[in-house]
């Protein structure tokens, strides 16, 4: 006769080798293989070095006499670290001792929740990063005056009747503009590019696991 | 982890963790970093459990809450995490159960959902339905219906290969 699965399943495990547990070594040590612990890994080597950068950059910044690219730059990535941090603090939280569903989905909103912030962050960060660049050149020393002065002064020589703002031309003003509304428009978008790169079918499998689970719930 | 812990906490349970592992993983390597994976988190977790479930169960939420959401090695970037090295040879034999029937169903089960998979592991561990929805998460009425969705689905599985 034909035997059923539950049979199958008891018969098959009362032999001696079918539950020989692999050795354990030195598990404490090990690199997890865990979705969760290597968001954290990553994050936090992310963090470090954001921080690192920045504060080299500082340094640097004031050596080559673009002090103003160097401040703003540490300023702004400070302020993303910061709120970063906060962030992998709530990854601490997820307790994996949750029923499948309320794990993933605390997993789920929490992935959710840094995506949205870091997605919010980039629309500003990539214009401010462009912007603190422009200005670190526009006012970095160049033999006694500013390069960018010195640089409208050039533009004047070849084209004197170019129209002004405040001592800056209206064209670069407008070039200005656009690359900042682009960054601004691109800035979610970029982020999420580079998420998806590294994080997109880890992303994907989840919402299919969610699916699967919401789909017996219901 | 001291090993006070795993002996007295993990490895009475250790028929669970190996059961469920062995259903996400298609290696004797996976499986074992998987089994270490599982027991790193038990470990971990282990401050978190309020004895408002029995330690079975919480050992059971861990592993499968770890096995759905482990991130799969790629074979060309296998590490071993297991101090013995494993040969191609011992692993191949390593993997399978003596028995063949058992074999079969594993692969039967590997070819489910990931859900499924928890569902009918489960089940085929005599849990009650109202035990497999709090594991997992769901309604408990749903349950009865899926598990029988999902043995004939085995048995179709099953017959193709047997036939």
């Amino acid at each position: 006769m034909e035997k059923s699965i539950e049979n199958i399943w008891k018969e098959g495990f009362l032999e001696s080798d079918a539950l020989v547990a692999p050795k354990v070594n030195n598990l404490y040590n090990q690199k997890s293989i865990h979705i969760i612990d290597k968001f954290k890994r990553m994050f936090k080597i992310n963090l470090i070095a954001i921080v690192a950068f920045s504060f080299v950059f500082l340094v640097v910044s004031f050596f080559v006499g673009i002090p103003i690219t160097g401040i703003i730059f540490f300023v702004t990535l400070s302020v993303l670290v910061i709120i970063n941090k906060k962030l992998l603090k709530g990854l601490d939280k997820i307790n994996k001792g949750l029923s499948s569903y309320q794990y993933l989905k605390t997993f789920n909103e929490w992935m959710k929740e840094q995506i949205a912030i870091n997605k919010k962050m980039s629309t500003f960060l990539y214009p401010i990063i462009f912007m603190a660049m422009v200005l670190g050149f526009w006012f970095k020393d160049a033999k006694g005056m500013p390069l960018g002065e010195r640089l409208v002064n050039k533009i004047l020589y070849s084209f004197p009747d170019i129209y002004l703002i405040y001592g800056v031309p209206l064209i670069g003003i407008i070039i200005m503009v656009l690359i900042l509304g682009l960054l601004v428009f691109f800035g979610g978008r970029i982020y999420m590019w580079d998420f998806n790169i590294v994080y997109g079918r880890v992303f994907k499998k989840l919402k299919e696991l969610m699916t699967d689970i919401e789909s017996l719930r219901s | 982890m001291s090993s006070d812990f795993y002996k007295t906490s993990i490895l009475p349970f250790a028929g669970i963790i190996i059961k469920l592992c062995r259903a996400y993983t298609n290696s004797q390597e996976d499986f074992e970093d998987y089994y270490q994976e599982v027991c790193l988190q038990i470990w971990r977790s282990k401050d978190n459990f309020r004895e408002e479930s029995q330690w079975s169960t919480w050992v059971y939420r861990i592993s499968l809450n770890v096995c759905l959401t482990l991130l799969k090695k790629k074979k060309n970037n296998v590490q071993h995490f297991v101090s013995d090295s494993i040969t191609a040879e011992e692993t191949e034999d390593n993997f399978a159960f003596s028995d063949e029937s058992l074999n079969l169903l594993y692969d039967a089960i590997r070819k489910l959902s990931e859900i499924d998979r928890a569902v009918i592991m489960l089940y085929l561990e005599e849990k009650s339905q109202k035990e497999i929805a709090e594991i997992i998460g769901t309604n408990p009425n749903n349950i009865g219906v899926r598990v029988k969705r999902i043995k004939i689905r085995l048995k179709k599985i099953l017959d193709g290969k047997i036939n």
